[in-house]
């Protein structure tokens, strides 16, 4: 009994846990879904541009530099996988693409994600999942009645996406990921005593 | 009791064990499509012999299609079955390399392995959809339902051993050693030589050059295709595509040529209205005539989830009367036209 009371009580947590809300992103002016943040700074001016650029770099495959022409700005395009899983299964069903900014002032620095799009992906003739068109149909956009469970879950993958970005990049500009050195092998002299 | 937590705690424990093993892993992907269709020829004949939408006033099978993928690391696999006319016996060769009902028991449209050996450069080896033409076996990555005449007399796979280098987002290059044309052994060796390059001049144009040689087992002379097909997203509601090939044999022993021309228009995300031009020449052999053919057909694609509905009208003019049409009192014609409406569902 205890076993099953214990049990019932693990599931119980780890249900809530899995079960905390996302909520979809704020809109800005215009109406577009944005991520918005402003942080202190932690660091001068070039440090944290050449920051921000390092962090472009490292996640080329993610997001790709636009321009970082000018000073203390850097723009960039980026994009997410949308997947459809179910217990070990999944397929990815589209991305979505989003403009990434970045600038820096006397005491603070700011970034926002905007301008999301989502394009379906379609299997090609090799059987890999590509995008089916090079045009998105923006987040914003009314889903169709039949759709409407599917446009939402897009919406709630791209908050949660945008948020764990920003807990990322933050972390970068702050140098907290500095390059973890990998411990030392233990070795086992096995001729003493 | 005891016993029950101990037999959890293990469950869990090696879960736990095979998940860290597995961290690099992606998923099993599993996905596939179902088509079917109704086809009407105007004669009441079936006359259009290119494949797949072929017969006539009946509601007919297309296939079911199954793939599997998985990434571990660096590496991958695709294994892709069909099942169905459109999947066996339309579109994969049996054993002795023919296309016959009552044998064909093989279904494979995928079955490859790739390794990624670095961002740039990656190699496959297995049995591909082939690189060559615009339109393919599946009928997901097709706008129109019937297939042209290109698609017919081009391969639909290619067995091989490819490299592709990317040298940028723009350009790519493959080249490999392939088998004869969709066939899974080769009888006289590894014979073909191929090569694609891919180049992305401007955001939505891309354009690949495909380049494919060889003599296949018991022909008499080689074989060369030589393909351009490209797409370009020209506004945000209209696309074009093209494809235009050449394909000789050497010793005057024949082959064709031709061009296509896809022009699309999105009304909505959901509705879309293609067509396709097609101008086709089979080359005479041995100093016969050359003989030719147009075809045009406009087709919608009406989109709900999954499900794609593709209402589609054709009419082909067989110039040379090389193909032999039919009216419905079976006198020889020059035109045909056909009707039909195909219901694609992929997941």
């Amino acid at each position: 009994m205890k076993f099953f009371s214990l049990f019932g009580g693990l599931f119980f947590v780890i249900s809530i846990a899995l079960a905390q809300e996302i909520s979809v992103l704020p809109k800005d002016e215009t109406g577009k879904y944005i991520y918005y943040e402003v942080v202190s700074r932690t660091a001068n001016e070039d440090s944290l541009k050449v920051r921000a650029i390092d962090f472009l770099t490292k996640n080329k495959k993610e997001i790709k530099l636009k321009s970082s022409k000018e000073t203390a700005k850097v723009t960039a395009n980026g994009k997410m996988v949308i997947t459809k899983s179910l217990a070990m299964l999944s397929r990815p069903t589209g991305e979505i693409t989003y403009t990434f900014n970045f600038e820096v002032n006397a005491q603070k620095y700011r970034f926002w994600l905007s301008d999301f799009e989502f394009i379906p992906y379609q299997k090609d003739r090799y059987g890999n999942f590509v995008p089916s068109t090079t045009v998105g149909i923006a987040l914003e956009t009314d889903a169709k009645k039949s759709n409407a469970d599917q446009w939402e879950d897009y919406r709630l993958q791209a908050s949660k996406y945008a948020a764990n970005f920003a807990k990322r990049f933050k972390d970068h500009l702050a140098g907290k990921l500095a390059a973890t050195k990998p411990s030392p092998e233990k070795k086992v002299i096995s001729k003493t005593w | 009791m005891k016993n029950h937590i101990a037999a959890l705690s293990l469950l869990l424990l090696s879960t736990a064990s095979v998940a860290v093993a597995q961290e690099k892993a992606s998923p099993l992907e599993i996905s596939g499509s179902v088509d079917t269709y109704f086809k009407y020829d105007f004669s009441k004949v079936a006359n259009i012999p290119t494949y797949f939408a072929d017969e006539q006033n009946s509601v007919s099978l297309g296939m079911i299609d199954l793939a599997l993928k998985k990434t571990t690391g660096k590496a991958s696999f695709v294994g892709e079955l069909s099942f169905g006319p459109r999947g066996q016996y339309q579109s994969i060769p049996d054993v002795l390399g023919g296309y016959d009902a009552a044998t064909n028991s093989f279904n494979i449209q995928n079955l490859y392995i790739n390794y990624a050996f670095t961002d740039k450069f990656s190699m496959t080896a297995g049995y591909m959809g082939t690189f060559v033409g615009y339109e393919v076996i599946s009928p997901v990555a097709n706008f129109n339902y019937s297939t042209s005449y290109l698609f017919g007399s081009g391969p639909f796979q290619n067995a091989g051993l490819k490299g592709t280098y990317s040298f940028s987002d723009k350009v790519s290059l493959m080249a490999g050693i392939f088998n004869d044309w969709n066939v899974y052994q080769d009888f006289n060796g590894v014979s073909h030589f191929g090569a694609q390059l891919m180049v992305a001049p401007v955001e939505g144009w891309s354009a690949y050059v495909n380049f494919l040689t060889g003599r296949s087992a018991g022909a008499g002379a080689n074989g060369t295709i030589i393909d351009l097909t490209t797409s370009y997203q020209i506004t945000d509601k209209f696309k074009l595509g093209l494809n235009a090939a050449d394909y000789g044999v050497s010793d005057d022993g024949g082959g064709y040529s031709g061009a296509a021309l896809y022009p699309q228009y999105a009304f909505t995300p959901s509705v879309a209205l293609g067509a396709r031009a097609e101008y086709f020449t089979f080359k005479g052999a041995g100093g016969a005539a050359n003989a030719s053919v147009t075809s045009f057909t406009l087709s919608g694609n009406i989109k709900s989830g999954g499900l794609t509905f593709i209402p589609e009208v054709r009419f082909d003019n067989d110039q040379d009367a090389y193909i032999g049409f039919v009216k419905s009192n079976l006198a020889p014609t020059k035109t045909a036209a056909q009707f039909s409406l195909a219901a694609v569902y992929s997941f």
